[in-house]
């Protein structure tokens, strides 16, 4: 009870002080952080305007986004969700192509990412540091560079033919190609920040396994692979963004307009004539959500790998 | 459960052009059941020593042989030994449960329920039962320790090896484990290799000790072997707290005496032949067989050759006894004295080095050419009361 009421007598006279330090510096103190607020409130509102301006413009007619800027939100008379409509219309079957090869990708380019690290990290062998370098020397080689090489050899790897037992696969050879590059692409990054966690995990725990009679799969599977969990998440999310966005290597190896990925049928609702600015920007939407999406489902995850905490 | 030997065995590292050898030439015979320690200082090769045995690091040469199974050139898997390591190395995602069911799980084939079993046996014998559904993390220090053993002892193997598993718990837990981990060891009759750098441990828990230095083998004893009977100098230095004291000496054989800085210490005959003729020598003395003699009663059995007068620098209560330095001209040594005993700081008295007790060493090798033999310590108590009787006998006829 004392201790009790003493320190609520004590917590009174505090907020009193602070009050009068308040009324007191008011002008000074309370001026500098009025400024400081107002200045984040215009960084908020620049950041914010092209996402707001994109949304408004999405959900107005053809006269709503010609009459009104773009930052108005639309008017009563000029709402409507068509364009939101023939968006998803026009873009669900390179949505699901997308999807069908991004995935794989993007679990596959992680996996053997993870494989390679621990391999590199956790077992001795010859000649690791050469290999190091050429996955370090991989995350450094630009898109650009490879467009060439690459569009020649799935020229020569005659994916199609290959893929002719099945008249599905053949005709989807394109998503196959693609998925297969960004894969390969996706391996020496991943192998990289995969590495940088396997270090920190304790080899000690390797050598208790060994001891137990594990062998090197074993380890992976049962002790390497758990205690992974945060890094996936950061993998994941990466790998599957970059290859979502990706419209380089699509442009470069999608050769069938059925096989176009999101990316690309975003790219076709420009229309030639006429821009249809709320198509657009409702397709821009739409290709944007399922990063949104993975972002939120493995969020903290995601902040756990990238601390660098493992598992457990 | 098996003899383990290690014959001849060496390890060489490569360290860019030059070469390390972090372990040379060691033997050792280890006896089905025995508790052997590993002891030396850190970087004295006896950590490699027990992970070659492992089979975490290459032999360079010599083998290995559990029984009489060559095992050097099988990986760790193929071994069938069981280690508990200082950071304990437990499976950080895995409950207890799961983790001392892991090597029945990769190594045997026993079933299930089986497996179940066996780790509740093992874990009310560690008295860990209560912790089996956890994770190593919501462990205390002594509870993972515990945890560890467990999964040790849980795969019954041919050999346990244990790397310094106490020196991460407080010094009270410490001595508690120490004394169960003998019990265990014991109840258990597996063969145990032990490293640690705490000479406490080595005496208190090994059937005998396995002293390394700079990666050679100094002595393989039993503890109170190494203690009285040191095999050179190093030994000597490292077995004991304090360690002995040490006095860099000339032999002169015509005297058959000792000369040092500070000291003459004149030799009876049964110790001037161990010498042969050896010149420079280093005479050492437990601190325990340093004796200060203060009234006429204590000097009774002392010989006033083997006095000296020294000045008290410090004094260490201990409680049961009394660690006090002392220093002989500007050479500086301790002794160990009775805790009732009471010894002031500054003051002269007089010690007594029995030549009973003395070690010697040969200065360039560090070879021990004399020791005090455990029947010369009998001999010595006999001469004592002897001499006792004889000056009794002596005060009465005056």
């Amino acid at each position: 009870m004392g201790t009790g009421e003493s320190t609520t007598t004590e917590a009174a006279t505090e907020t009193e002080s602070a009050r009068a330090r308040a009324t007191r510096g008011l002008d000074r103190v309370g001026g500098r952080r009025i400024a400081l607020y107002l200045v984040l409130l215009a960084l908020i509102v620049l950041y914010l305007s092209p996402l707001w301006s994109g949304f408004t413009t999405s959900l107005k007619t053809a006269a709503g986004f010609a009459t009104t800027t773009p930052i108005t939100p639309p008017l009563p008379e000029y709402v409507t969700t068509e364009a939101w409509l023939e968006a998803w219309g026009r873009m669900r079957f390179a949505m699901v192509n997308s999807l069908v090869f991004v995935l794989p990708a993007t679990v596959l380019s992680a996996f053997l990412g993870s494989l390679a690290a621990y391999g590199l990290t956790k077992i001795d062998w010859r000649g690791q540091i050469a290999i190091l370098l050429l996955f370090l020397i991989g995350v450094f080689i630009p898109y650009q560079s490879v467009l060439v090489p690459l569009r020649q050899f799935w020229t020569i790897v005659d994916l199609p033919s290959l893929l002719a037992f099945s008249s599905t696969l053949a005709a989807r050879s394109d998503l196959i190609a693609l998925a297969i590059t960004h894969t390969a692409y996706g391996i020496p990054i991943c192998t990289i920040l995969f590495r940088g966690y396997y270090l920190t995990i304790d080899d000690d725990i390797v050598e208790a396994a060994k001891l137990d009679g594990a062998s090197s799969i074993r380890i992976y599977r049962r002790i390497i692979l758990p205690l992974s969990k945060p890094m996936f998440a950061v993998t994941l999310i990466y790998q599957f963004t970059n290859i979502w966005n990706d419209l380089l290597f699509a442009l470069v190896l999608v050769r069938t307009s059925r096989n176009f990925v999101a990316t690309q049928a975003l790219n076709e609702l420009q229309g030639a004539m006429v821009g249809q600015y709320n198509l657009q920007m409702a397709g821009a939407f739409i290709v944007a959500l399922p990063t949104l999406i993975i972002y939120v489902v493995f969020g903290s995850q995601f902040a756990k790998g990238l601390s660098g905490e493992s598992g457990g | 459960m098996a003899a383990l030997t290690l014959d001849h065995v060496t390890k060489r590292f490569q360290d860019g052009t030059d070469e390390i050898v972090a372990v040379d030439d060691v033997s050792i015979e280890v006896a089905d059941g025995e508790f052997l320690v590993l002891v030396g200082p850190s970087g004295c090769g006896k950590s490699t020593t027990l992970r070659m045995i492992a089979g975490l690091e290459t032999t360079t040469e010599g083998s290995i042989f559990l029984d009489d199974e060559p095992i050097a050139h099988r990986p760790p898997q193929r071994r069938d030994v069981a280690m508990v390591f200082q950071s304990y190395a437990l499976y950080p995602h895995m409950t207890v449960r799961e983790n001392m069911a892991f090597g029945l799980e990769e190594s045997t084939s026993m079933p299930d329920d089986r497996i179940r079993e066996t780790v509740e046996e093992t874990a009310q014998m560690l008295d860990i039962s209560e912790l089996l559904d956890r994770k190593p993390g919501e462990l205390s220090g002594g509870q993972q320790q515990r945890v560890a053993l467990g999964r040790a002892i849980v795969r019954d193997p041919q050999a346990f090896l244990m790397d310094e598993p106490l020196s991460n718990l407080d010094a009270k837990l410490r001595s508690e484990m120490r004394t169960e981990l003998q019990r265990l060891q014991h109840d258990l009759d597996v063969t145990t290799i032990y490293v640690t750098h705490d000479q406490t441990e080595a005496m208190t828990m090994g059937d005998r000790i396995a002293i390394l230095d700079g990666g050679r083998l100094q002595q393989v004893a039993t503890p109170l072997e190494c203690y009285h009977q040191p095999a050179n100098l190093f030994v000597a230095g490292f077995i004991g707290e304090p360690s002995m004291n040490v006095f860099d000496v000339t032999y002169d054989p015509a005297d058959g005496k000792l000369v040092g800085d500070t000291i003459e210490y004149p030799l009876s005959q049964s110790v001037r032949d161990d010498i042969g003729d050896r010149t420079d020598l280093v005479l050492g003395v437990r601190p325990e067989d340093v004796r200060i003699v203060g009234g006429r009663e204590d000097r009774l059995d002392s010989n006033p050759a083997h006095e000296f007068d020294v000045t008290v620098d410090v004094v260490e209560p201990m409680g049961d006894q009394n660690t006090v330095y002392v220093t002989l001209g500007h050479h500086s040594f301790a002794a160990v004295i009775p805790g009732l005993q009471s010894i002031t700081e500054g003051v002269t008295e007089t010690v007594h080095l029995p030549e009973s007790a003395i070690h010697l060493f040969d200065a360039r090798t560090g070879e021990a050419i004399h020791n005090r033999s455990l029947e010369a310590v009998d001999e010595d108590v006999n001469r004592s009361t002897e001499t006792e009787t004889e000056t009794e006998t002596e005060t009465e006829t005056d």
